[in-house]
């Protein structure tokens, strides 16, 4: 098994900037794993083309169009999900107690209604007043409120994720003190080396 | 129950990078280790080895089609083993802010002695 010692006392001032380093780097490789579980951004744009692309084929009122475009779209946005489902992301999976379950089970609902709601009410108004094309509008409006919440929902999660990531650390039994007041609030992707150099992971 | 414990096989900057990666996550293949932290596949294999003869790491060989996959996961002494590690640089830190904080009372103190 490992050595594993008692800790040394603080010292010098290098010591503790060493620890404050190893910290700061044991964050920033965590955060890597928690990018890794998360979507990019042009996954939201892509599902953003593919709702839009629906919505114009079917105010075309073109049979060929709409044979093509919607099981196309269809098609994209199945492929989008599915590689979201846990697992079917080759690589790294996330440990349980990083993920953010409970939020997530309320925020993608959220964030469908939200899209969803967006599209149906504008196309629906649009409708009403004789505009033209206006699934389409109402497509693009859901469209746009799905490429600036996504990526929100997505800073929500990496946040939960790496807070979760501390949490499960620090509340490990007999262990005490919790890492948010030891690092700063972002570290970054800092080196240990150039957090070393700077005083380690910040001041608390 | 476990306390605070600076871990000298963690403490290696190669070896604090896998654990760090590992405590994160469930199991990470091989490859993605490798990629992430930028080692060749002998370094990494030599890092994983010695972490799994700690009890640290728990290799997973399968196949994928005729393709050898590699997976590593952190074991439970491995995980033990992190959070006490992280634990002792905590305490590091928190007894260097405390000296820190001391250091100007003192220094206050002796000021009024002298006058």
């Amino acid at each position: 098994m490992g050595g594993t010692q008692q800790p040394q006392p603080a010292g010098t001032g290098a010591t503790a900037t060493k620890a404050a380093a190893e910290l700061a780097e044991i964050e920033r490789t965590q955060k890597h794993v928690i990018k890794a579980a998360l979507v990019p951004v042009w996954y939201w744009w892509v599902m953003a083309a593919a709702i839009v692309a629906m919505g114009a084929a079917r105010d075309s009122h073109n049979g060929v169009v709409l044979a093509i475009t919607i099981p196309l779209a269809v098609l994209v946005i199945a492929a989008l999900i599915i590689a979201t489902i846990p697992g079917v992301r080759r690589g790294v999976r996330v440990h349980g107690a990083v993920k953010p379950a409970a939020q997530a089970a309320v925020a993608i609902p959220g964030l469908i209604l939200l899209v969803d709601g967006v599209a149906i009410a504008v196309s629906a108004t649009l409708t009403d007043h004789h505009v033209l094309h206006p699934l389409a509008i109402g497509s693009g409006a859901g469209a746009t409120a799905l490429v600036i919440a996504g990526p929100l929902l997505n800073r929500y999660f990496g946040r939960l994720m790496l807070r979760n990531a501390r949490q499960h650390i620090s509340e490990a039994p007999g262990l005490g003190g919790p890492w948010h007041g030891l690092l700063s609030s972002d570290p970054g992707d800092r080196s240990p080396h150039h957090a070393g150099s700077t005083g380690g992971g910040g001041s608390p | 129950m476990s306390t605070a414990g600076f871990d000298e096989v963690i403490h290696a900057p190669t070896r604090l990078e896998i654990v760090s990666l590992l405590a994160a996550a469930q199991w990470a293949e091989f490859k993605y280790i490798r990629d992430q932290l930028g080692l060749s596949d002998s370094a990494l294999s030599k890092q994983l080895s010695t972490l799994e003869s700690a009890g640290y790491v728990d290799i997973r060989k399968s196949f994928v089609g005729k393709r050898p996959r590699t997976s590593a996961s952190l074991s439970r002494a491995g995980r033990r083993a992190f959070e006490q590690h992280v634990a002792a640089l905590q305490q590091i830190i928190a007894r260097s802010q405390q000296d820190g904080d001391a250091r100007p009372t003192a220094e206050a103190e002796t000021g009024i002695l002298k006058r």
